[in-house]
């Protein structure tokens, strides 16, 4: 009898694959129910603390379900002595015949750790009022089968950690990676956002630096549980104690109350590098409210120096390339970057068959004012020049420091007669400027500037051509008079006007 | 394809979806279906486990959602448009305050089918109140009324299993469908009229919080029942008073009668919908959104929703079973101003958060350690995250 009872219950546990906690928990039920012709069976897990009995999976009529019941047994009841005891104990109420079946397994620390999580709790199988009791005999039987069954618990809790485990030795090999190669991507941040979502999936990653210069905690960007960055450069923090909580965190001084009430689900990661605070990475699974899982915070943790690494190297980076792109004093692009914007902008006009203008600007007598005031008032007219330029571009206009105090200004998009517009508000604009000079007569200096354009595709359809044309029209001012402003057309016009008045006069 | 149902307390829903699947799949023997009960708590974390990491965690075609998922699973871009693949939806057929809060922003889309909904209300037995209460409809309109009944109700000799309440559909512990219907009653809410600010710890909603953890404190009802444990939900016969949303079996036989929920004197109050949706993800959205408007037939939604006591959403057969019912009148007055939760991208977390407050309460009332100040902390704190979640989404 004993070993056909183990031929029918034993061989079915053992053999499955589960894929997870709870697809294990309803196969075991399940099974349960039919080997036993149960009309329900129930599986609560139990918390020491609280002394609670907390319902996750019940399998009643031929419908296995999840459901969320907290309930605790009751005192000397027969579900209180099985868990005393972990051992089976049936009852019999008006409620009907209910056998209940403990089981307490240990399982290792998923976060890594060397302690064992217990899980402690029992099976309830329960047969109505009107069908046979569970005899002792049966009774025995049943928790046997159930206790086989559990066995396998292990493999269920195996198949998560593995999936776990998997996505952890994929997150450390490829993140490396993302964190190595921000320095040489052009959006680095945007890299280093999207590689914390694609490994982590938090509800939202946040990245604010620290701008020394102001004391502020400036907004990066953010990135959504979709993977959806944007930018968050609108929040700006004063960094100052009490000023805001993530000043706090990021000066030391937040309240341990507050951190935590968030633990579970916000991590704020200061980012440090040589001890010295940079920004702060804010991590939160607050839309969902789910716990942040100890190794993904641990692994995040790991990650923090690296990530404070590459966000400092992409800036530092950045850095580098303004000095080596912009010149510093006037903090106009250099001809070297000038030359590949140049390039772009000119297919773009060819393939789109839109205007480009080009406007060489030159300071008049700018030796001269060297000469006589010093190079650090030069200095001073080159800097002011820069000013103003700068403040009256459009975003899709270029300038660059050509060399000297000569400046080109690239305006796309835009006609002969809208480059002169704007060459005269800057002529005037400069002619207004007083650079103090305190050791001359006059105690301040006043400067114009001599400007030819060109533009395409009525001047010329090459790169070399528009800026042969361009120089050629502010050659024509320079000879002219100078402070003036002259369109290559109208130069090419006077030019030959003057040819054939020569003719003439010739003739 | 695959179905996600959402658990209930009452396993004839289950019983009552596994039967409606045998219908659908005798009228489409071609269609296979599979389907399983979550818990919300557990179809929470799947949703969210498939926007974390889609190919490890595929979302089944077919979801039943609380009405007021919708705005955030579809912000987030989890369901499918079903405006234009559902009759019943282009045609709004469903009654307006279900219409309303369907899509908050937008007429002419629906990430959700209205299914079916329950009305919380008050069931009594007037044997029990014999000497407690002489006019019911009167006394018990309001909740002072109905608490004062509490109080005076006494069990009767030879009942040791008498309880004053019951409340069939609670977890254990005090939850936000517990209290909802009584903070609604108090004119509160977890949000300002304009969604711009959490109010849980304004007077209405933490009054009406009170009140339903007053019962809990005073023992009227038993949190996490060892009672309930052992011999499951009290028969109706053991009872004074019931709260449920749902007509109860056999409610005649036992001699209950029914009542709107205590403190609303002019009728209406909270409902709470269930909506089907389509997974934007699903391979097959023609049969996925087939299946929904098959179970949105007047027919098959009627019969799903009766075997659980509830009503069908759609609008021809809620107005029939409406008329049909025994308590015709009272549920008339139910549905005379009904509200539905707000359908906000931030309302779902907010009634999270609402809820860990409410476990940690609970918690401290069953420990005999509860303080009034213990709610205004929680809340204070509760409506602190909600906050900072507005500011954020």
């Amino acid at each position: 009898m004993k070993k056909s009872a183990k031929n029918l219950y034993g061989a079915a546990p053992g053999q499955a694959f589960y894929e997870g906690r709870d697809a294990f928990m309803k196969a075991a039920l399940e099974a349960v129910s039919e080997q036993f012709a149960l009309d329900g069976a129930s599986f609560y897990e139990y918390e020491e603390k609280t002394g609670l009995l907390r319902l996750s999976q019940r399998h009643a009529y031929g419908v296995s379900f999840e459901h969320e019941e907290n309930l605790r047994p009751l005192p000397g009841s027969a579900a209180a002595r099985a868990i005393e005891t972990l051992a089976a104990a049936s009852a019999k109420t008006p409620g009907g015949s209910f056998l209940y079946s403990p089981f307490r397994f240990d399982y290792c620390d998923p976060s890594g750790g060397h302690s064992v999580i217990p899980c402690f709790g029992l099976v309830r199988m329960e047969r109505s009022p009107r069908k046979r009791r569970f005899s002792a005999a049966e009774s025995a039987r049943a928790d046997a089968y159930l206790r086989s069954y559990l066995r396998d618990y292990y493999k269920a809790e195996f198949f998560s950690l593995h999936r776990k485990y998997d996505k952890n030795v994929t997150a450390i090999t490829e993140l490396t990676e993302v964190f190595a190669t921000a320095l040489r991507v052009r959006e680095s941040f945007r890299h280093i956002l999207s590689g914390i979502q694609t490994y982590f999936g938090f509800d939202r990653v946040r990245l604010y630096l620290i701008d020394e210069k102001n004391r502020k905690l400036k907004g990066e960007l953010s990135a959504d549980i979709r993977g959806q960055i944007k930018s968050i450069a609108y929040e700006e923090i004063p960094l100052e104690a009490g000023a805001h909580r993530f000043a706090d965190i990021v000066l030391g001084r937040s309240s341990g109350a507050f951190m935590e009430r968030y633990k579970d689900c916000v991590l704020y990661m200061p980012l440090a590098v040589q001890g010295v605070t940079i920004g702060l990475l804010i991590v939160d699974n607050l839309l969902s409210q789910q716990r942040i899982e100890p190794e993904e915070l641990a692994m995040l943790k790991s990650f923090g120096g690296q990530i404070a690494l590459a966000v400092d190297n992409s800036r530092l980076f950045d850095k580098v390339e303004e000095l080596s792109l912009y010149d510093e004093l006037t903090k106009l692009p250099m001809r070297r970057y000038f030359n590949q914007r140049f390039q772009e902008e000119f297919y773009r006009a060819e393939r789109f068959k839109q205007p480009l203008a080009v406007v060489w600007a030159d300071i008049d007598y700018f030796k001269e004012v060297n000469d006589t005031y010093g190079h650090q008032i030069g200095d001073k007219v080159l800097k002011e020049a820069g000013r103003v330029i700068l403040s009256n571009l459009r975003k899709i206009d270029f300038p660059c420091r050509y060399g000297g105090d000569e400046i080109v200004i690239l305006l796309p998009q835009a006609t002969g007669m809208e480059a002169q517009r704007l060459s005269q508000r800057l002529s005037q604009e400069l002619a207004e400027l007083r650079i103090p000079v305190p050791f001359s007569k006059t105690k301040e200096l006043r400067f114009t500037m001599s400007i030819g354009v060109s533009t395409f595709p009525q001047d010329a359809s090459t790169m070399e051509g528009l800026l042969e044309k361009a120089d050629d029209a502010l050659y024509w001012v320079k000879s002219h008079g100078r402070g003036k402003i002259a369109l290559y057309s109208d130069v090419a016009e006077e030019k030959k006007k003057a040819a054939e008045a020569a003719e003439t006069k010739k003739t | 394809m695959i179905i996600w149902l959402l658990s209930d307390y009452d396993h004839r829903k289950h019983l009552a979806f596994k039967s409606l699947l045998a219908r659908f799949s005798a009228a489409y023997p071609d269609t296979h279906i599979e389907f399983s009960v979550k818990s919300r708590h557990s179809l929470w974390e799947s949703l969210f486990a498939h926007l974390r990491d889609p190919k490890r965690n595929p979302l089944a075609d077919v979801m039943e959602i609380p009405q007021n998922w919708t705005e955030l699973f579809s912000k987030l871009g989890m369901l499918s448009d079903l405006s234009s693949s559902l009759e019943a939806l282009s045609q709004r057929r469903y009654p307006d305050f279900i219409l309303k809060e369907l899509c908050r922003h937008e007429d002419s889309r629906a990430y959700s089918a209205p299914w079916w909904l329950e009305a919380p209300a008050l069931f009594y037995r007037p044997q029990a109140l014999k000497d407690a209460v002489e006019d019911p409809d009167k006394e018990l309109a309001s909740w002072e009324g109905f608490r004062a009944a509490l109080d005076r109700v006494r069990a009767p000799a030879r009942r040791g299993n008498f309880r004053e309440l019951s409340v069939p559909g609670s977890s254990g512990s005090v939850s936000v469908a517990d209290v909802l219907p009584r903070v609604w009653g108090r004119r509160g809410g977890l949000f300002s009229d304009d969604f711009n600010r959490a109010t849980f710890s304004r007077e209405e909603t933490a009054g009406g919080i009170e009140d339903w953890l007053e019962l809990a404190v005073s023992g009227k009802i038993e949190l996490f029942s060892a009672d309930r444990f052992e011999n499951g939900p009290r028969p109706a016969e053991d009872c004074a008073f019931i709260i449920s949303s749902r007509k109860i079996q056999g409610a005649g036989r036992s001699g209950l009668k029914m009542l709107p929920y205590p403190g609303y004197p002019s009728g209406g109050g909270l409902m709470l919908v269930y909506n089907l949706a389509v997974s934007a993800s699903t391979v097959d959205h023609g049969a996925a959104a087939a299946f929904v408007a098959w179970a949105m037939e007047p027919r098959n939604a009627s019969a799903f929703a009766e075997s659980f006591g509830v009503f069908p959403c759609l609008k021809s057969v809620f107005e029939e079973r409406l008329r049909d019912e025994k308590e015709t009148v009272v549920y008339r007055r139910l549905f005379s101003a009904p509200e539905l939760k707000p359908n906000i991208m931030v309302y779902p977390t907010a009634e999270l958060l609402l809820e860990r407050a409410l476990w940690n309460l609970s918690l401290k009332i069953a420990r005999r350690d509860y303080e009034r100040e213990d709610l205004t902390r929680e809340l204070i704190m509760a409506q602190g995250e909600a906050d900072y979640l507005l500011s954020l989404y």
